[in-house]
């Protein structure tokens, strides 16, 4: 009987002992892969747990863009000087995903936890599907289905679909041998797929960045871009699709079990409200109101530390910017050298000079 | 959902699981099967089920009543009708558009007159399940088969899912015999099945889709900015992407229906080998083809009679067919340029025909290279009138293809690559014709072949499949 089936499938079950064999000659040329594509939230995570931090950065794609460690390192905290910093910033990332990211990136917590916050951040519009691939645990996703029935379905659908794609390797690293391929092709044949190849690089780099350093690893697109220039010549603003259909609630509660976290972990938390072009703020007025008020509610009922990093304050210009939302290089650098001073400051409770920071950060004029 | 699709995946293996593991008997079978396809049909056509219910009913009807009827003119009257409802449902879908925009044009040379504010959705497949009804009834009308009496069997035969939206266009002779009782796929379909699935798939989301998005779209859209050798490779690679999308979604609807035990006629024999542009056409599309010869050339006369009869067949078999492609000028002419092929060939032959040192010449290998040379090259030339955006494109790609344009964009490395994995089929066909000791069927090639397809699928398919190009049709 078994036989007889055996001879009936021995078509469809070759074929698939061909696929079995391929996909564990893809898993275990698996780093090759990753290499060429980073999954860049658990490379991210990972990297920061590799040991423990005394100071670490979280936050969306203003934080991985906007935040430079090294430009950190030496912080004077209540007479502590920090020299181990990183910045876990997850780009489209929400307060879900930071409340996750934590837990996985400090299994031994840190002096300080820094959340850099925008209002896409608490957005209740949307939700980024990267957070359950890659961040959650099926616990994770059983206390969110339990917390917010309004996105039940959604999470339990994306964890169950990343973790069917892990199941391949062929699917899981199909995009990285994609690269891995456009580099090869380009490399032997000059000029045959030289965007892929291009994008091949960027990503190698990437991978690179995000393997070896303190977490900054820009995009490269960002940091030389500066959105005066980009103004001048698109007139028209682009929609910021991320803080559309604004609604706070759910994300909100993460916020708060961040808050838990650090407090149940004996974490310091600061909150720093990132700074955001002022034609950001008139493209979402209403936005920005509910999300400072969400913002102000939080710091009052839990006495948070919240650094207002505004534009003005940090000595910001659009020059500064790489768009509506994303600083630049030079920005990044700026808010990083005005972030430290301020950090110390409010690490010694005293007279807060705004001047002299900003003239010390270098300030008002990239 | 199309073949393809993430959705026609999940479709075929809950509708194989329950056709082959939950149901026993024919009735419970073929009823599952045809819900299942009219499922099929309704997901990708939602509005348009009464059309293939509508023609299933007047064609099982009309079969019946030409069957029961003892003279000539009831059976003759009952065919006109199965074929004016099939046509005329097929008219009025595809060529209204067509009709009245030709008629506005033309009055808009004399008055103004407002753009057309309206549209016409295609139903799914209705250029393949018309044609399936015709020749049914026109095959019960000739006495070649008799009339199904099962509602279900002849709902089943227009509404098979796999070939329901492009074919192969079969015919119920090939068809309803093999439904005489539920067939078990053998251990050899369930195998072919694999291959052909897995080889349609490749040449659909590897080759097609690959070429469309990185080349030939882009040349099409503005042949102008790009070098002579681009122009060309963007028509040659145009060749390849119509061959494998088509073919690809032939193979994939032969494979699926092998896993029901079902075998659907082959519509390809490695076209683009062929030496003359009578043989492309036995080559291509072989079931629309056939369809064509057997009921529309042989009926108005086919071969016989005078030079002019005969090519005046030619020419109207070669319209008709451009315009069953599509509903637009371009594959009017493309039917036009076919037709005066075909009768040019035709003529060469009748003329060439009997002289010695002439057949002595043809019948060589330095001929038969000349030849395929001389009939690929018109072949692409008339592909460009199928894929061109408008008449000023076409004219541009043809001043670009002679080097007569400025443009300087180049060809991508991949796309050489890609058009020579779209002809590597070809190539292996023409050694194994060439060379019969090399048609070794090794099984472990055979399976690696399937596996690698499978595997290129998964890694280099783009994120969304494209529509097949002839579920436009």
């Amino acid at each position: 009987m078994v036989r007889r089936h055996l001879r009936r499938w021995r078509g469809p079950l070759r074929v698939l002992l061909a696929l079995v064999l391929f996909d564990l000659a893809v898993r275990a040329t698996a780093g090759i892969w990753e290499h060429h594509s980073p999954d860049d939230y658990a490379a991210r995570v990972e990297g920061c747990a590799r040991q423990q931090r005394e100071v670490v950065f979280v936050g969306g794609s203003t934080v991985s863009e906007g935040i430079v460690p090294s430009e950190l390192r030496g912080l004077n905290w209540n007479g502590d000087s920090f020299r181990d910093l990183y910045a876990v910033g997850l780009p489209g990332g929400t307060t879900s995903e930071f409340l996750h990211a934590i837990k996985r990136a400090c299994p031994q917590p840190p002096k300080v936890l820094v959340y850099g916050i925008t209002a896409s951040d608490l957005n209740d519009n949307r939700h980024e599907p990267h957070g359950p691939a890659s961040l959650m645990t099926f616990g994770d996703v059983f206390d969110w289905a339990v917390a917010r029935p309004d996105s039940r379905s959604w999470v339990i659908r994306q964890y169950l679909q990343a973790r069917l794609s892990r199941a391949s390797a062929i699917w899981r690293y199909r995009h990285g041998i994609r690269m891995a391929a456009a580099m090869q092709f380009e490399d032997t044949f000059p000029g045959s797929c030289p965007e892929s190849a291009a994008e091949a690089r960027d990503l190698v780099r990437y991978a690179d960045a995000l393997a070896d350093g303190d977490g900054y690893a820009p995009s490269s697109g960002f940091v030389e871009r500066r959105y005066d220039h980009v103004k001048e010549v698109n007139a028209e603003l682009a929609p910021f699709r991320f803080l559309d259909r604004y609604r706070t609630g759910s994300h909100r509660l993460y916020l708060k079990r961040i808050i838990r976290w650090a407090k149940d972990h004996n974490v310091e938390l600061v909150l720093v409200d990132m700074p955001v072009t002022a034609d950001l703020e008139r493209q979402y007025p209403e936005a920005f109101v509910e999300y400072r008020r969400v913002l102000a509610e939080e710091e009052a009922e839990h006495g948070l530390t919240v650094i207002r990093a505004h534009r003005d304050l940090v000595g910001l210009t659009e020059a500064g910017f790489a768009d509506t939302i994303h600083l630049n290089g030079v920005g990044a650098k700026v808010l990083s050298r005005w972030l430290k001073i301020k950090l110390e400051e409010h690490s010694r409770p005293g007279t807060v000079d705004d001047e002299r920071i900003r003239a010390q950060a270098g300030g008002n004029r990239p | 959902m199309i073949l393809g699709h993430k959705a026609f995946f999940l479709f075929l293996a809950i509708t194989l699981l329950v056709y082959h593991l939950l149901l026993r008997g024919r009735t419970a079978k073929y009823t599952f099967l045809l819900l299942a396809s009219w499922v099929f049909y309704a997901l990708c056509s939602p509005y348009y089920l009464w059309v293939i219910w509508l023609l299933t009913g007047i064609d099982y009807i009309v079969g019946l009543k030409i069957e029961a009827a003892s003279d000539e003119r009831t059976r003759k009257r009952w065919l006109v009708f199965s074929i004016v409802s099939n046509l005329g449902l097929l008219v009025a879908f595809k060529y209204t558009i067509f009709v009245f925009d030709s008629a506005t044009a033309l009055a808009g040379l004399f008055t103004e007159v407002p753009p057309r504010a309206w549209d016409i959705l295609l139903p799914l497949g209705i250029s393949f399940h018309t044609f399936q009804g015709i020749s049914y009834t026109v095959d019960v009308y000739r006495r070649q088969i008799p009339a199904v009496k099962s509602k279900l069997d002849y709902a089943l035969f227009v509404s098979f899912f796999p070939q329901m939206a492009a074919g192969p266009i079969v015919r119920a002779v090939e068809f309803l015999p093999q439904m005489l009782n539920p067939p078990v796929p053998s251990s050899v379909q369930i195998q072919e099945g694999l291959y052909l699935f897995a080889r349609g798939l490749f040449k659909k989301l590897v080759i097609a889709d690959q070429l469309d998005q990185l080349f030939v779209s882009a040349v099409f859209a503005d042949p102008s900015a790009y070098s002579a050798v681009a122009c060309r490779w963007a028509v040659l690679a145009w060749a390849v992407q119509i061959y494998c999308d088509f073919s690809g979604y032939s193979d994939i609807a032969v494979g699926v229906a092998k896993w029901f035990g079902f075998e659907l006629p082959i519509n390809f024999h490695l076209p683009y080998l062929a030496t003359s542009i009578t043989e492309f056409w036995r080559r291509w599309h072989l079931s629309l083809s056939c369809w064509l010869r057997d009921y529309l050339y042989y009926p108005l006369g086919g071969s016989r009679g005078s030079v002019w009869r005969v090519n005046f067949n030619l020419m109207l078999v070669f319209v008709l067919c451009g315009l069953w492609h599509g509903a637009t000028w371009a594959w009017l002419v493309y039917g036009v340029y076919n037709g005066v092929l075909m009768c040019l060939h035709r003529a060469m032959h009748e003329r060439l025909k009997g002289i010695a040192w002439a057949d002595r010449l043809r019948a060589s290998d330095a001929w038969a290279v000349i030849a395929w040379g001389a009939t690929f090259s018109q072949l692409l030339l008339g592909l460009i009138l199928v894929r061109m955006t408008g008449w000023a494109n076409g004219g541009a790609m043809l001043e670009g293809m002679l080097g007569l344009g400025e443009g300087t964009r180049m060809v991508p490395g991949t796309v050489p690559l890609l058009v020579g994995l779209g002809l590597i089929g070809h190539v292996w066909g023409l050694a194994r014709e060439r060379m019969p000791q090399v048609a070794i069927r090794w099984e472990p090639m055979r399976v690696a072949n399937a596996a690698a397809c499978l595997a290129a699928v998964a890694i280099f398919s783009p994120g969304v499949a494209k529509t097949f190009i002839y579920i436009q049709f």
